[in-house]
Order: structure tokens, then sequence, then C-alpha cells
């Protein structure tokens, strides 16, 4: 007839119940023995027509009504009873009682009796109450479906598990389009036979948030007689958060292999580098401090070679084991220099200069470079473009190329050296990062040797890549290649095939200047002069050999071992033309600190520095800024004489052309205009030849050393023209120029950069700045004097 | 919602005995249509607002469905609905014709089937429960309407938007055919006071003067 | 002597019904149906009908007003309201124009009642 909802019911049947007769026609009730002993009433009250309000005689009086109203609905015809009610017994107790029945209809449908069992559920009732509190707590939702039925009975918890408004019953439909697809019905309308479990993993989505869960089910499949009837008695609870856990402990299990590998790769790598940059750093400072050393021990021997040829003139046999000593310490010097390339402690100091004229020169130690096995050839295109480059980077790069050929080859093989003039045009430049379209000037070097497969032809430029065996090789060769080739504004590319040999291309930007030709220094007449040079050097011998060289020139030297001391003799007011200085001195103070002191004394005095062994206070991004004069040892009494002359004949003195080295095309026609100009440079050297340059220029400089100082003198005075340094301490250069604009709108821009890229600003007048690029000389200088100067100015 | 107007347990309590003695009498006429066992789940009764109303009823929306629509106005005002999944209706035209119609015949008589088995079905229900109430309802003749939940619970246009809505939920399976389906009414209660003082009457009745 | 009973009911299916039950309880009566009051006049204004089953929700007319109407031209019609719409107040307007009620869905025995009691009073007339 009718089915009991409650999910635990079919535990009523095993306890003794109690049973009634309601007949409806005659209103008299019939109990058993069970009934009364239940409702505590006399076994003589059994079997015998009592009146019907019995029924309601022990029941709570807070359940009466609602009993009441539940009998006459089955008094009316309803069909379901099934209810719990307290009952009070005379002893005063109170149990929970379970009453089902049902109504007995006539042939018209009019209830003719209601019957019914009662059973005691007070324990039940108990943990039925414990059960639903720990369903609740624990977020376990419990569900009853009895097949056929188009709806689920369910708990609250679990509709709020599914995000369901809570409801004591749900359509199957409802629950079962919650699930993801693919899962399988949360609540199985069918059943397979040998099915008995309803254990389940379900992805389901929310109804009220459309949030995604993982949704366990646990229960037992009941069944009922031998229809195929079945019931489903479960639970389900929660599962995403273990789910989550679960998958993520997979993925990290899965993966854990692999990121333990790649940690250790990258420890190993990390490890290697730093060996790697270490050993290179260690090496660095003891060649870079070997060949300082070296240098000015050649300078010793050079420079008294020098003056001995004075004392052996006319002894012809003399003279030759003079000249065979000098050339040796020639030879000395470039070792000397190439190890303080490799120590990347020289700096760039283009030249203009015919690389066909270069690479005939580097001829000689490339065979021997390269052993007996190899054949080179050399191939130089006639009209030859210049380029301007440090010789020096050129020549270890053409070595660096030469020995990886070498390499390549095993000791055998064909080596050609091709030179020529080359146009890149637009679609390279653009198929090829920071390439400019124009002229270049390109070095092939093409060996025979195994090529370079593809999978790594990206890579051979990066520091550290070698595929040579540990221990020969540093990986650093191309790196360094590709970095002055950069640096120099060119452009390098590889061609390969595995198995058949390899091409390095170097493209090097044409410059139009005439060829800065290294003035034979075993020849020409030396000039002297007679203005007073001040000699400080810490190196007895050295300073020793080079008074000796400079008075023999005929000026008048005074000297000096340390900065401390010259400053002494600056102090005594003594008038001084030159300042020749190494720039590595012991003590407090810096040769730098002496030059600026010496200026703002002697205005006048020139500075000419010496080194073997630069450092960075007067080098700036790896390349000598001009304007910073450098002799570098070890040098010739030739090259000693000359630079002293251009040194001095910089201060603005009228000088012959005949030692003129800067290779101007044009002369320096000037700005016809005097213009007052801000020149902002944190480097002193830089900004004390600039200025310099300036003046001679004949405009009126303004300095300041950052934007501090450039702001403050933006404030007093009005500018025409101002000349930042793109890194400025503190502000940045292009910030500086806006905020000068803001000031001045009149002013031009013009930005000196080391770095190639003219800073972008927002700004017209930052956009229309000339760009002056470093290392800049005079004509440099005025060009761009000349093109800030001709665009209107903002008004 | 004013917490005066919901019914308190013993309101529910009755308000479901006659959902059920008028539900119980459909079911045994259901019965003698087809002629086999009809089983009905208990009740489940709640006043909601309209929005939520709308939500539960979103939440038991099936897609597609086959209905019996049955308005009754009075006392009370609704509207009822006998529902089935609609792939289940051709099924019980089958049961309630006591298979003596051919399938050309079944398809056919199809609409007329559902019309008159909701009639009796829901008429007998509301009968019933009005006649519990000591009420009487007029019912429009009941029409069979296909569609999702959207369509056939429509709100109507003359119920109050803060009035409250009955909504009953009540289903039944006839076994033996598979067919299951559920019994909806939603009741515009324009005047809770109104039915609560019924109720009250209909417990009363019933109660009689009680300790 | 050959009995006619009209069935009045808009659903075919009711009608089949009602059939399928007289069938049972009176072999040899003649049936004839009407599927709406005017129908159902229309009949009964051609033919000769000993008793009339009237179905109650029907659409314009509905069962009762038809059955006072016919009332007033057949005070002696057996009539019988057949409905599943079994409120009081329907049953007690029934009765006031002497009609018998019977619940849908009919079966046999649910029309057995009236069937018996209509047969016995046509006889009682036709001896």
């Amino acid at each position: 007839m009718t089915e009991d909802r409650n999910p635990l019911d079919h535990a009523i049947a095993a306890a003794a119940s109690g049973s009634w007769e309601w007949d409806i026609g005659l209103d008299r009730l019939w109990i058993d023995e069970r009934f009364a002993e239940l409702y505590g009433l006399d076994a003589t009250q059994t079997r015998t027509p009592l009146p019907t309000s019995t029924f309601f005689l022990r029941i709570h009086r807070d359940d009466k009504t609602r009993m009441r109203i539940a009998v006459a609905g089955m008094l009316g015809g309803s069909e379901n009873f099934s209810k719990e009610f307290r009952i009070q017994v005379p002893d005063g107790s109170i149990r929970w009682m379970h009453g089902r029945g049902q109504t007995i209809l006539g042939v018209k449908d009019e209830p003719l009796r209601f019957t019914g069992l009662l059973v005691d559920v007070t324990d039940r009732k108990r943990a039925e109450e414990r059960l639903r509190i720990a369903q609740k707590a624990g977020g376990i939702g419990a569900f009853e479906y009895i097949d056929g039925f188009a709806a689920v009975t369910v708990s609250e918890e679990f509709c709020r598990l599914l995000g369901l408004l809570p409801a004591p019953a749900l359509p199957v439909p409802t629950i079962n389009r919650l699930v993801t697809q693919g899962y399988g019905p949360l609540i199985p309308e069918q059943i397979g036979d040998e099915d008995a479990e309803l254990a389940g993993e379900f992805l389901v989505t929310r109804s009220d948030d459309a949030q995604p869960r993982w949704i366990a089910r646990r229960g037992e499949i009941i069944r009922e007689g031998t229809a195929g009837g079945y019931r489903l008695v479960g639970v389900i609870y929660d599962i995403s958060a273990a789910k989550a856990a679960e998958r993520e402990l997979r993925e990290l299990n899965e993966t854990l292999e692999d990121r333990v590998q790649s940690e250790i790769d990258e420890r190993l790598g990390a490890q290697a580098a730093l060996r790697q940059s270490q050993k290179m750093e260690a090496v660095g400072q003891l060649t870079g401090g070997v060949a300082h050393d070296f240098n000015n021990v050649l300078q010793v021997i050079g420079g008294n070679l020098q003056l001995l040829a004075g004392d052996v003139a006319g002894n012809l046999r003399a003279q030759q084991r003079l000249q065979t000593a000098t050339a040796a310490v020639a030879r000395g010097s470039r070792l000397a220099s190439q190890l303080l390339a490799f120590g990347r402690r020289q700096p760039l100091a283009p030249k203009v200069i015919n690389l066909g004229r270069l690479i005939r020169g580097v001829d000689d130690m490339l065979r021997r470079a390269l052993g007996e096995g190899v054949e080179i050839e050399t191939i130089i295109s006639g009209g030859l473009w210049n380029t301007l480059v440090d010789v020096v980077q050129v020549e270890n790069a053409l070595l660096n190329l030469a020995i990886n050929a070498r390499d390549a080859m095993d000791g055998q093989g064909n080596l050609t050296i091709e030179v020529g003039n080359a146009f890149l045009d637009d679609r390279y430049a653009a198929r090829h990062a920071q390439v400019d379209p124009g002229q270049y000037v390109v070095i092939a070097v093409t060996d025979t040797g195994c090529g370079i497969p593809a999978e790594i032809i990206e890579q051979v430029f990066e520091p550290f890549f070698t595929t040579k065996p540990e221990g020969q090789g540093t990986g650093l060769g191309l790196s360094m290649v590709y970095g002055f080739v950069k640096q120099s504004g060119g452009h390098v590319k590889i061609y390969s095939e595995f198995g058949q040999g390899t091409t390095v291309r170097i493209y090097l930007p044409r410059t139009r200047e005439l060829e800065d030709v290294e003035v034979d220094t075993e020849a020409g007449p030396i000039t002297g002069g007679t203005e007073t040079v001040l000699v400080v050097e810490d190196d007895e011998q050295v300073r020793g050999t080079v008074i000796d060289l400079i008075s023999e020139l005929g000026y008048r030297v005074l000297k000096a071992k340390d900065v401390q001391s010259a400053l002494a003799v600056l102090e005594t007011g003594i008038s001084i033309d030159l300042i020749f200085t190494d720039v590595v001195m012991p003590g407090q103070v810096r040769s730098t600190e002496l030059a600026r002191q010496a200026r703002e004394r002697l205005p006048n005095a020139a500075v000419l520095f010496t080194s073997g062994y630069t450092e960075n206070s007067i080098v700036h991004g790896g390349r000598l800024d001009e304007g910073v004069e450098l002799l570098s040892k070890p040098y010739t009494r030739e090259a000693l004489a000359q630079k002293i002359r251009q040194v001095l004949r910089k201060r603005g003195l009228p000088a012959s052309s005949a030692a003129r080295q800067q290779a101007a095309a044009t002369e320096p026609t000037g700005s016809p205009l005097r213009m007052r100009v801000l020149l902002v440079e944190d480097e002193l050297m830089i900004r004390l030849s600039t200025v310099d340059i300036l003046e001679k220029l004949g405009h009126a400089v303004s300095e300041a050393a950052n934007a501090t100082q450039a702001l403050e003198l933006l404030n007093k005075d009005t500018f025409d023209v101002i000349i930042a340094d793109v890194s400025l301490p503190g502000m940045r250069g292009d910030e500086l120029a806006a905020r000068a604009i803001s000031l001045q709108p009149q002013l031009r821009v013009i930005f000196a950069t080391g770095y190639g890229l003219p800073p972008t600003g927002a700004q017209d007048a930052l956009r229309r700045a000339v760009t002056l690029q470093k290392p800049y000389g005079e004509h440099n200088i005025v060009d761009a004097l000349k093109t800030a100067t001709s665009v209107q100015p903002l008004q | 919602m004013n917490p005066e107007i919901l019914l308190d347990e013993l309101e529910r309590d009755a308000l479901t005995e006659i959902v059920n003695i008028g539900v119980s009498r459909a079911a045994a006429n259901l019965r003698k249509m087809v002629g086999q066992q009809v089983l009905l789940s208990v009740p489940s009764i709640d006043i909601v607002s309209q929005t939520r109303a709308a939500r539960l009823i979103g939440e038991r929306e099936v897609s597609k469905l086959v209905a019996v629509r049955q308005d009754f106005k009075g006392a009370f005002s609704g509207r009822a609905l006998l529902i089935f999944p609609h792939e289940k209706s051709l099924e019980l035209v089958r049961a309630v014709t006591r298979d003596e119609l051919n399938a050309a015949e079944l398809v056919e008589m199809e609409h007329e089937a559902l019309t008159e088995t909701g009639n009796i079905i829901l008429n007998s229900c509301l009968a019933t429960m009005a006649n519990m109430l000591r009420q009487s309802l007029t019912m429009t003749i009941p029409v069979v309407i296909r569609g999702d939940s959207a369509t056939l619970f429509e709100v109507w246009r003359d119920a109050p938007a803060d009035a409250p809505v009955l909504f009953l939920y009540i289903d039944f399976t006839v076994r033996d055919r598979n067919i299951s389906g559920y019994i909806a009414m939603l009741m515009n209660i324009p005047s809770l006071v109104a039915v609560k003082e019924l109720i009250a009457a209909f417990i009363e009745r019933v109660v009689g003067s009680d300790d | 002597m050959a009995v006619t009973v009209l069935i009045v009911d808009d659903s075919k299916l009711a009608r089949i019904v009602a059939n399928k039950a007289l069938l049972a309880l009176q072999p040899e009566w003649q049936r004839v149906e009407a599927g709406s009051a005017a129908q159902a006049l229309e009949v009964i204004s051609k033919q000769q009908v000993d008793i009339a089953l009237i179905d109650f929700n029907m659409a314009e007319k509905d069962g009762l007003e038809l059955a006072a109407e016919l009332r007033q031209t057949y005070p002696e019609l057996p009539i019988a309201i057949i409905t599943a719409n079994i409120q009081d107040e329907i049953i007690a307007r029934a009765r006031a124009i002497n009609a018998a009620f019977v619940s849908k869905p009919i079966t046999k025995e649910g029309l057995d009642g009236f069937v018996s009691g209509a047969a016995l009073r046509l006889r009682s007339k036709n001896p």
C-alpha cells in the first residue's frame, strides 16, 4: 500500500509492535497486548471495544493536536499514516512511538477501518538525532530512493551540499542534472543485478553558485522482494579538498623527477658558470696584473733602449742590436695588450682603419696560431671601404675565429679570410634584430671543418658555451667577438653545414673618414717643447726613465712620486703646463682628483694620463672617451713626444697640423653663433675635455656634474643648448631634459650616450633631440650643435 | 517575508493532511483507472516567496515535460499541475485505456486521455481539499501543456508581486507500468489570514474541545 | 423494451469508459453519445432517450446546467451527474434537481447503484 519513507525504517520490523484497529463506523478502538503494554494500559483493555479517544489517551500534550489532525486525515480518506509521537505513561516517563497505519475503504471509497502498528522508537530517535547532528556537522547528506518513484527523500544537508534549497524530497532529475557529463547519475534509476554498493565519486556543479565540487557517494542497494524492486539508501559528502590535494600530489609526483632533475641541472649550470666566471675573473685579474707589471717593465726597457739609441749613435752593430731589442719590446707590448684584452681591461680605442691592411698585418700571427696543417688564404677586395674599429679587438676576433676553425678542422684543412664591401638593405635589416641597413665592410672567415649542427647554432655566441671538451677553451671567444662587433655598431652572422664547414661573417659599419694612419713611430721628426711638465709616477724606475725621456725632449720636468706630493708641487704656485700622471697610483687620493684640483688651480694645464692598466675612472663603457688623453704603456719616445705635443696643443694654443691625429675629413666649421651651452656630465674627464672643445669652438659653457646642479643653473641663467649625458646619477638624462625644456622652452637638446640608443620621450623636444654618440670628438660636437640648432624651437 | 503570515507547525500539519486526503482520493481514482498499484510520497509543502518559488521550480526543472493544468478560484486560488516527463506520458495513456488501443489509436487518444486523466486526478484532489475546508472552488477546464518548467509555472498576472506562494510537491508512481510523475500546486494566497482561519476551523472540527 | 442511454461528456475517453461500464452492466441497452450540452439537446430532440449520464465539467454549459434544463422538459428522466469534482456543493446541487451523483472514474461497481435504480424506475413506468 503505502511505503514508509523513513530511511532507517527497515529496523522497525525487528522491534515488537503493538497493533490497533479503529472502526470508523462504530467509532470504536480495539488494541492488543503489546499496544496496551506500550501505552501502560491494563491487559483488560485488550480485545474489547474501547472509545476511540483511548488512542489519544497517553499522547503527550505537545503532540496531541498534531496527532488528532493526522488521524482526521485518515478518517477523511487519507491513505498514509506514519507518525512519530511521544507518549507519557503513568509512571511519568516519556517514550517516542512510531505509528504506521492505513485505511481500509469500502466499495464507495468510504473509509471503514483505520488499522496500524505501534513501535517504541525511543532509542532509535536518539540515535537518529545524533546521526542527524553528526551528519550536519560532518557535512554528510543522507538520501533514500525507492525505485520507480520520481523523487528522492533527502536530508537538508544533502540539499545544501548540492547548493539546492532544503526540501524533504527532490526530483531525481533535479539532482542528476547537477552531475558533469560522463560521471553517471548520482541517483541511478536503474541498477544492475550484480550491483550491491553505491560507492562512487562525482564531479558536480552546485546549483546556487555553479561552483564545481567533488562529491562522494556511499550506500547500499536494498532489494525488496522478487519483483526487482529496490531501495537505495546512502549518503553523500564533499571531497573537493581531498581531490584537489590528490591531484596536486599526483602532479607533484609526476613532475618530481623532472623537477629534481631540472633543479640539479640548474645548480650545476649555475655552479659551472660561477666557477667559469670566477676562473675568468681570477685569470683576468692575474693577467691584468701581470700585464700591467709587464708593461711597466717594458716601459723601462723600452725607454732605456730609446735613450741608449742616442748613446750608441755611430756604432752600427750596437744600433742593430738596439733595434732588435726595441722590436722585441714592441712585440712584448702587443702580447701584453692581448692579455689585457683577455682580462677585458683593454678599453676600446676605435680608429679608422682599412681592414685589408690589418688582415695582411696579422697574417703572420695567424699562421703561427693555426699550425702547419691549416692552409690560409686571404682575399681582399679592391676599393675596400674604411671602418671605425678598435684594432686590437679585430685582431683578437680574427684570432678567436681562426682558432675555432683550426679546432673544427682538427688541425687539417683550409681557412679562407675574405674582406670586402657589403650593403645590408632594408629587407635584411628587417629580418635581423638590431641591424641598421647601410654600408658595411665584411670579414668572412671560412673553414672546412665539422660544422655546427643547426640546433646549437643559435647558442654559439653565448658566454661559456663551448663544444670543446672541458679544459679546452673558455667558451668566451665567440662571445667576445660578438660583444666587440656589437659595440662597434656591427653585425655578425654564422652559416654552417654540419659536416661541411662554417663561415663567420663580421659586418663592420663603413666610415667615410680617412684612415688613422699609425704614424710610424720609428721614424719622423720628434718635436719637443719648452713647457713645464709635472711627472707623477710611483714606480721609481719608470719615473726615472720617463723624466729622462721628457727632459730629452726639451721640457722642464718636475717630479712627484704620488698624488700628495704632486699636489704639494701645485701648491707652490709654480706654473705647470702639463701634468703627466699614471692613472693607478697608490695612496688615498686618486689621480683623477689630482687632475681636478690641477684644473682648479691651473686652468690652462693639460693632463695626460698613462697606464698599462686602465680603470673605470677614465674608461666609460669599455671605450675610452675622447677628450681624455691616455697614453698606453709601453710607449715609444716618439709616441710620448707626439702625445705631449698633441695634448699641449689642445689646450687652445696654436699648433702645427703635422701631428694632428684626429683624422677629420673636414675641418669642423664651427657654429657661426656663440651659444650658451649647458653641459651636464658626471664623468669628470669627459666633462673637462668637452668643455674644452666647446670653449675652443667659441661657445659659453656652463657645466654641471649632475641633474641637481643642472637645474640650479637652469634656474639662474638662460641657455641655448643643453648637452646631457643620458645616464646621470639620480635622474635620467631624458628626464632632466624634459624638466629643462619646461623651464626654458627655447632650449635645444643634445643627448650624449655611450649606448647607441637615444632616449625616447613623449615630448616633441625630446623626439627632436640630437644624439651625440660617445666617444665623440670635436667634429661630432660641431655636427650635433648644427643639427640641434637647425630645428625650429618650440614656442 | 512577514513571519505572521507563514504557517506554524500545526497549520502546516493540518494543511498537509488536507492535501493528503485529496491526493489519496486522486490516487485511489488513478488506481481504478489503471487497475494497478499506485504509490504516493508524503507531500512536501512550503509557503515561500515568489522568488524562492521560482528557484524551487527552477531546481526541479526538467527539460521536457507534459502536464495537465487546472486553475482554481475561491477562498484560495491557484494552479494545479499533473506533470510527467514527456517520455512517460504515452505509457500513462496506455495504462488508462487498459491496453485496448492499438498504437495509432494511442497516439490519437494521447491528448484526450491525458486531459481526462488529469481532470480526474486534479479534480478529486482539489475537490476533496475544498470539502475538508468547507469551501467551494471553481475549476477551469483542464488543459494539456508541453514545455519546460518556465512554461508550466508561469506566474499569473493577477497575483500581487509580494504575495507568498504555497509550493506543494507530491510524487506518485505506477510501479508496474514504470510511470511516475508529480503533482505540483501553486497557490497565491492573497489573504493568508482567510486560509489560516479555514485551517483553524478544520483543526477545531477535528480536534474538538480538548484538554 | 429498448433502453437508450445518452452519454454526455466532452472527453472521448470518458465516453468510452462509460460505455464499457454500461455494457458490462446492461449489455442489451442502447448507447448514444454527445460531446457537449448543445449536441446533447440536439440528440434528445431527435430520438428517444431513457437515461442520461452527464459530465459536470464541460465548456460553455456545464453538466448541472444541462441537467436542470432537461429536468424541465423531462421531469421523470433518470439523470446522473458524472464527475471527479466531488465537492459537497456539486453533490448538493445534483440532488436539488433530483439527479444522482456518480464520481469518476466510472467503474462497473460505481455505476451499478444508479443503473439498477434507473432500470427499476423505467420498469415501473412500463410494466
